[in-house]
């Protein structure tokens, strides 16, 4: 039996080493795990900016030490965690600071990452995803001198400063803690536009959306689309699909992104906007297997992140996760932080949501197509363009 | 027809029997289906070759995500090397031949890893599984952040039957089934049929079957228990390999972690559902991936008549109850299956049970 305990202990240390790469408390580049939940996270409710702190124009600059703690899932998303990431290095990296990241490996590890960055006296915390805003919102409630940025969170607490799991949001995000931004997009927008690129090339009047998990982002981004698509031809026929209410695999599942896709493209689908994740990359590369099929990409410019599918990606629906992050990051070395959900939008500066270049596919856009989508952008900055009407940007619609 | 869709009631089930026959007839269905299938029949027929010489495989999942994540990593390697290589026969670059080869051995070395842990070492084989399990998905993960392939070595090519073919009554479906995807895909059906007979009808099968239900018995007529164990273990991690390498060289083209997504699991439900054997595991595995199939082609394509109406209504009044219905309906049918239609399954008399000669402790 010596024999036996021996091998038996022998592969069990092997996995706690191969585990421990990955641990909740590690703040070095750590292993990544299974799950992942890359495009998507949501607004809450109450979008109150604050208008906290005068943006005075660029002061002196401080160094300051900024970790990032990822959403479930691997860096390397080419998405959602790797753009927030690397907008945090990037302001770092300009302050003259550090940077730090940790992937989170499930969701209970959260609060427990988050606190090992503030132990090792971190200046800017940025978490990224909606899931892990309430572990946020507590953490910037019990240590007042650290700033924190939630990406995809909008802050809602009660009255008390707590986070508020009714969204009532009773209390005032920004003067209760105010160390803590939450940066939403307005996904539907470059939904829309890409909706209106759909619509204008699609030939034969029908296209798709492969959803993730219904979460609102995926939701804002699809309804979008659709009404963007529908303000190109009224009678064009909108797939969509969500992959799997559970967020794990709706977003991890390249095979049944895939599968989707194909169903898409038998029933007649010519353009398919993934808002997947990497599930969407199954449903792309399905896309790219079929003449006279195109794609649009999402959160990233996809023709670049996947360079072996650009030629099939006409654009990609960009949120501008690495210039919005850095700026916020950014805006706490030059004093500038403005605490509460902050909402970022075609009319923000820099820019934060739009259209990627063409690359490949430029000849597809013509002039006339230009000319409709810069109208767009033009109503939507000035604020006359709803991109959630005539079908609202809930999973029910109507 | 109309007269039977207009029954209350059972005039549903018609309405879904004529969307069926339409979906097989007219859509690419029965394609989907094995495609969904391929890679938990592979993991199944794994599943059957440790199971009947006695050993229990639940690392099939393990397995299948190293062999997916060294066949990627070999083929990008290669094609990076040789990147002007020419195409042969399905797609098969020189990156691809390379890739499918390095999964296969892949999933070979850590079956003999768990050859080795349940067979010599004699550790409980539920664990030795879950360690496989827990050590791919993390080393996977990490070496995947250390390397960050960029790149892919492209994919199999599908096989394009003449369209005239596709066209056939009742043939038709059957040959766009199973001639309209990659190599592997197509294999399958070979490999099930060709272990059925081995595993029933010869020497092999015989030793195999013996030493899963009584190894000791096998053991006196001088068949080596141990031996019989280490190959079937070892046969099993090249199916393994090669569902891997569907993964990320036939249908997909590129490694995520944990892209396995539970497949290995499902193909263990299939080894059990099937009673152990090729065909049968194969059929539970059609059967759940139908389901899924078509769970998204109702999703995107409602039928026609009252019932589309009727589900078209619920999607819109309940969608996260709608899509959650169609996401756990595979296991459903296959609790309503098992317990109705397969009734008890039994398993080989001694699988679990490491085998120790008598008087050697």
């Amino acid at each position: 039996m010596h024999k036996r305990s021996l091998g038996l202990s022998l592969v069990g240390s092997l996995a706690i080493i191969v585990g421990a790469c990955g641990t909740a408390a590690t703040p070095t580049p750590s292993s990544s795990q299974a799950a992942s939940q890359p495009a998507a996270s949501a607004s809450a409710p109450a979008a109150s900016g604050s208008d906290a702190a005068p943006s005075a124009s660029t002061s002196a600059m401080k160094p300051i030490k900024v970790g990032v703690v990822t959403d479930v899932g691997q860096l390397e998303d080419k998405s959602f965690n790797q753009s927030s990431n690397e907008g945090a290095k990037a302001a770092a990296t300009e302050s003259g600071g550090s940077h730090e990241v940790i992937v989170t490996k499930a969701i209970s590890d959260y609060a427990a990452n988050i606190q090992t960055l503030i132990d090792a006296d971190f200046d800017v915390i940025v978490t990224v995803g909606f899931l892990i805003g309430t572990d946020t919102a507590k953490a910037a409630k019990a240590n007042p001198d650290v700033k924190f940025v939630g990406v995809d969170q909008g802050v809602c607490v009660d009255e008390a400063g707590a986070p508020d799991g009714t969204f009532a949001c009773k209390g005032d995000a920004a003067t209760l803690l105010p160390n803590y931004q939450g940066i939403v997009f307005a996904e539907a927008q470059p939904g829309y536009l890409a909706g209106i690129v759909a619509g204008s090339i699609s030939k034969s009047g029908t296209i798709g959306a492969v959803g993730g998990t219904n979460v609102p982002a995926v939701v804002n981004y699809w309804r979008g689309y659709e009404n963007g698509a529908k303000s190109i031809k009224s009678d064009i026929k909108v797939l969509y699909q969500e992959t799997d209410p559970d967020p794990s695999k709706g977003f991890n599942d390249q095979s049944k992104g895939k599968t989707i896709a194909n169903q898409f493209l038998s029933q007649g689908a010519d353009v398919i906007f993934q808002i997947a994740g990497l599930t969407g990359q199954g449903a792309l590369e399905a896309v790219c297997a079929k003449d006279g099929a195109y794609g649009i990409g999402v959160d990233v410019d996809q023709a670049v992140s996947l360079p072996t599918l650009s030629k099939c990606i006409v654009t990609s629906a960009e949120k501008k996760l690495v210039d919005t992050v850095k700026a916020v990051v950014l805006s706490v070395a030059s004093d500038t932080f403005k605490a509460g959900t902050v909402p970022y939008n075609a009319a923000s500066d820099p820019q934060a949501i739009g259209l990627s270049a063409y690359h490949d596919n430029a000849a597809l856009i013509t002039p006339e197509i230009q000319a409709k989508l810069d109208a767009a952008l033009a109503a939507l900055k000035d604020g006359s363009l709803d991109p959630c009407a005539p079908i609202k940007c809930t999973v029910a619609g109507s | 027809m109309d007269v039977l869709f207009d029954i209350p009631i059972l005039g549903f089930i018609f309405q879904f029997l004529a969307y069926l026959v339409d979906a097989i007839f007219t859509t690419n269905l029965p394609a989907q289906t094995l495609q969904l299938a391929t890679p938990i029949v592979l993991g199944a027929l794994c599943g059957v070759l440790n199971e009947r010489s006695g050993i229990v495989n639940i690392g099939i999942e393990g397995m299948m995500l190293t062999a997916a994540f060294v066949g990627f990593m070999a083929a990008v390697v290669v094609s990076d090397a040789m990147p002007a290589a020419e195409a042969g026969i399905f797609g098969f670059t020189p990156a691809l031949v390379v890739g499918v080869l390095a999964a296969i051995g892949a999933g070979m070395l850590v079956s003999l890893l768990h050859a080795w842990l349940s067979i010599s070492v004699r550790a409980d084989q539920i664990i030795s599984g879950t360690v496989i399990n827990i050590i791919a998905l993390g080393l996977t993960g990490y070496l995947n952040r250390l390397i960050q392939p960029s790149g892919s070595a492209g994919t199999l090519d599908p096989i394009r039957p003449p369209a005239a073919l596709l066209d056939l009554p009742v043939l038709g479906p059957v040959i766009q089934m199973f001639f309209t995807s990659g190599p592997i895909t197509t294999s399958v059906i070979i490999f099930v049929i060709v272990l059925q007979i081995l595993l029933f009808r010869s020497r092999w099968g015989l030793r195999t079957r013996a030493v899963g239900e009584h190894p000791r018995a096998a053991d006196t007529v001088g068949i080596n228990v141990i031996r019989v164990r280490y190959r079937n273990v070892i046969l099993g991690g090249v199916f393994a390999g090669l569902a891997g390498a569907w993964l990320t060289l036939e249908f997909n083209a590129s490694f995520q972690n944990g892209m396995t997504a539970n497949r290995g699991f499902i193909a263990l439900a299939a080894v059990i559902f099937g009673r152990w054997t090729p065909v049968g595991a194969f059929g539970g595995a059609l059967l759940f991936m139908v389901w899924e199939a078509l769970g998204i082609a109702i999703r995107s394509d409602p039928p026609p008549g009252d019932l589309g109406v009727f589900l078209s209504g619920i999607q819109a009044t309940y969608p996260s109850l709608y899509n959650n219905f169609f996401g756990a309906l595979p296991y459903l049918l296959t609790l309503i299956v098992l317990a109705g239609v397969v009734g008890r399954s039994i398993p080989p008399a001694s699988v679990g049970r490491p085998y120790v000669k008598e008087g050697a402790t």
